[in-house]
């Protein structure tokens, strides 16, 4: 199998699903010209022409308006989002329109739309560049919500999005487009809503997703040498979400730690630990805990910035106190 | 003491507030001449003038950033976002800016903003005038949330709020805006954001609630109480920062618990406070906690009353945690 970057992943799926499909076309800032601000379009311009790679002006809100008119016209535009924190401009069609015309026309219209994103924090990007919304758009009923991890999620799960007749928030890691891994080849898709088991374990289950993953397999290494073996969830797709995965590992490990990047108080990790509790309130043997982002704008400085993230030693903590 | 409803509860607190302090002033769509949509800047325009009560472009955006750039100047805006369900335009100056003013600046400036925006369903304004935005600003450090329940609480919170150096998202319960009246006392009074209260006393179960959720759950409780059962009703008041200690303290005594909410069910608020609750207090609890919740959909305009949750749906889960 070859090994592929995140972003070369990424590329490879947009590439393919544009051969296979005349109707997918990209649109975003410097998405052609410049190949991407991160470089996922790369050679894609030449390749297909300006017709189907648009660059578009700095006017979020009118990238995602335009994708949703195209998108119920017939095509399968996929919108980049140059990073997260500037799809607030867009929310209003995101939440408003994207996510509810489907219902609003009574079926009768689909909006095909894949908004790719990246989000991230840990760079010094300070406090509006370095947020995490995936907790707002699974709080918006009508759209999908992915957060692949590994290379190879995001080429199979970027190409289930684009095939799919849903809204799409496709939510990429800006920390991730270097990382390789191996990546199957011509048209490998990968179902939406389907959480993986990243790692087998006994004692307890911690359950992650983009590249709060890392920060648990960090985590579980670390625990192996205490003697405490942890299994470790990729929930790949946040909305839906794959409780079956879930409930298993609980049934097996009856103790859970949610990990993610973004601000803790309505973090979608309390979603997840209520689903546990409503479908399982016998199987925990300890209250479920979250190691989250803390709750205040990202800060600028290097050590703020680190004291406001989780890391792999919080979650060993949090883990050893549960005994 | 006046009697008053939630609507003219918040038109005193306005009037008295600008009578106090002359930087406060009040901008947005129609809050003028009309008075508002609702009537609740009523008689503002003629008071207090044009200067101090702007109307504005169809513009949410620029609303509220022309609130954040007044507010840094020292100005004490509060503007008025017609509905809830218009917020979204106006996204990235809320969290990107007013929300994160404090912080960037290293405590220079603040941005004392209070967005007053009525929300929520029950009046048959289908999904682009019913919708429930709250659980957003809770995940957005920087806002404080504020949600009153009744005529009284709506005119001590909004004082409260337009005195305070922080910027509050102020949600006022448009399904009960006129829907009763009670006594006001017409002297100067607030109410602290931040503690909840205790609307309801009970040891059976806990149901937490806010908005127009706190006359679904008494519906409730009174049905419960006709079966022998005592249910506590917590009214949340301030959604953020949350009053965890009133929360447990309540749970404690009763170790069964229900949250309401008309928002989407999934990263609801409810979510937040049910998984406090349970990371805090799990010991206590007798059974699993119910939410009940508006549904994953976008809001419904003729399945309106299925969606929302209503007394008869928060009777079953009072009957559900007590018979687990």
């Amino acid at each position: 199998m070859p090994e592929l970057t995140y972003r070369d992943a990424l590329n490879e799926a947009l590439r393919e699903e544009m051969e296979r499909d005349e109707n997918v076309f990209i649109l975003g800032e410097d998405v052609g010209f410049y190949q991407g601000s991160y470089k996922v379009s790369r050679g894609l311009l030449s390749e297909f022409g300006a017709e189907r790679v648009k660059d578009t002006p700095i006017a979020e809100e009118v990238i995602i308006g335009s994708a949703i008119g195209a998108a119920m016209g017939g095509l399968r535009p996929v919108a980049e989002l140059m990073t997260v924190n500037f799809s607030l401009l867009a929310m209003d069609q995101i939440i408003n329109h994207a996510a509810k015309i489907h219902y609003m026309f009574n079926g009768q219209i689909k909006v095909p739309l894949v908004i790719r994103t990246p989000q991230g924090s840990g760079k010094q990007l300070g406090a509006q560049h370095s947020q995490q919304f995936e907790t707002y758009f699974v709080h918006c009923p009508g759209l999908i919500v992915i957060a692949p991890a590994t290379p190879a999620d995001a080429k199979g799960l970027l190409k289930t999005a684009i095939r799919d007749d849903n809204p799409i928030v496709f939510l990429e890691n800006q920390n991730l487009y270097g990382m390789k891994g191996e990546v199957p080849g011509h048209d490998f898709t990968l179902p939406i809503g389907k959480a993986t088991v990243f790692k087998e374990g006994q004692d307890v289950t911690l359950i992650a997703y983009s590249n709060s993953l890392y920060i648990a397999q960090q985590a579980a290494s670390e625990l192996n040498k205490k003697g405490i073996s942890a299994e470790i969830i990729d929930l790949r797709t946040l909305q839906p979400l794959d409780m079956e995965t879930i409930l298993a590992s609980v049934e097996k490990t009856h103790r859970v730690v949610i990990v993610s990047e973004a601000w803790k108080t309505g973090n979608i990790a309390a979603e997840i630990a209520m689903r546990i509790q409503e479908a399982g309130f016998d199987l925990l043997d300890a209250p479920i805990q979250r190691v989250t982002a803390k709750d205040v704008p990202m800060p600028y400085n290097k050590h703020l910035e680190q004291a406001a993230l989780p890391h792999a030693a919080d979650v060993v903590d949090t883990v050893m106190a549960m005994a | 003491m006046a009697e008053m409803t939630l609507l003219q509860a918040i038109n005193t607190a306005l009037h008295e507030e600008m009578a106090r302090d002359e930087d406060v002033v009040v901008l947005g769509e129609d809050v003028g001449v009309n008075g508002g949509v609702f009537r609740a800047t009523e008689g503002l325009y003629q008071k207090f003038g044009a200067e101090r009560v702007m109307d504005t472009p169809l513009s949410e955006s620029g609303i509220i950033g022309s609130a954040i750039g007044m507010a840094v100047y020292g100005l004490k805006p509060v503007p008025e976002i017609q509905f809830a369900d218009f917020i979204y335009p106006a996204f990235d100056q809320i969290v990107s800016e007013l929300a994160k003013m404090r912080y960037r600046s290293g405590g220079d400036f603040t941005s004392p903003v209070v967005v007053r925006t009525p929300y929520g369903g029950g009046i048959r304004g289908g999904h682009y005038h019913s919708q429930s935005p709250e659980a957003y600003f809770c995940h957005t450090p920087g806002l404080q949330v504020v949600i009153p329940s009744n005529p009284y609480d709506a005119k001590g919170l909004l004082k409260s709020a337009i005195r305070g150096e922080d910027p509050v998202i102020f949600m006022e319960p448009k399904k009960i805006y006129r829907a009763f009246k009670q006594d006001v006392p017409q002297e100067d009074y607030v109410i602290p954001i931040g503690p909840a209260n205790v609307v309801r006393s009970g040891t059976d179960v806990s149901v937490f609630c806010y908005g127009s959720m706190v006359q679904v759950a008494e519906k409730a409780a009174n049905k419960a109480s006709e079966d022998g059962y005592q249910v506590e009703i917590v009214d949340l008041r301030t959604l953020y920062p949350l009053d965890i200690q009133t929360i447990l303290n309540s749970v404690k005594k009763t170790g069964r618990a229900i949250v309401v909410y008309e928002a989407p069910k999934t990263c609801g608020y409810g979510a937040e406070i049910a998984a406090t609750i349970a990371e805090n207090a799990i010991e206590y609890l007798e059974a699993p906690i119910i939410r009940v919740a508006g549904l994953d959909t976008p809001f419904p305009y003729t399945l309106e009353y299925v969606y929302m949750p209503h007394p008869a749906r928060v009777y079953r889960a009072i009957q559900d945690v007590l018979n687990f």
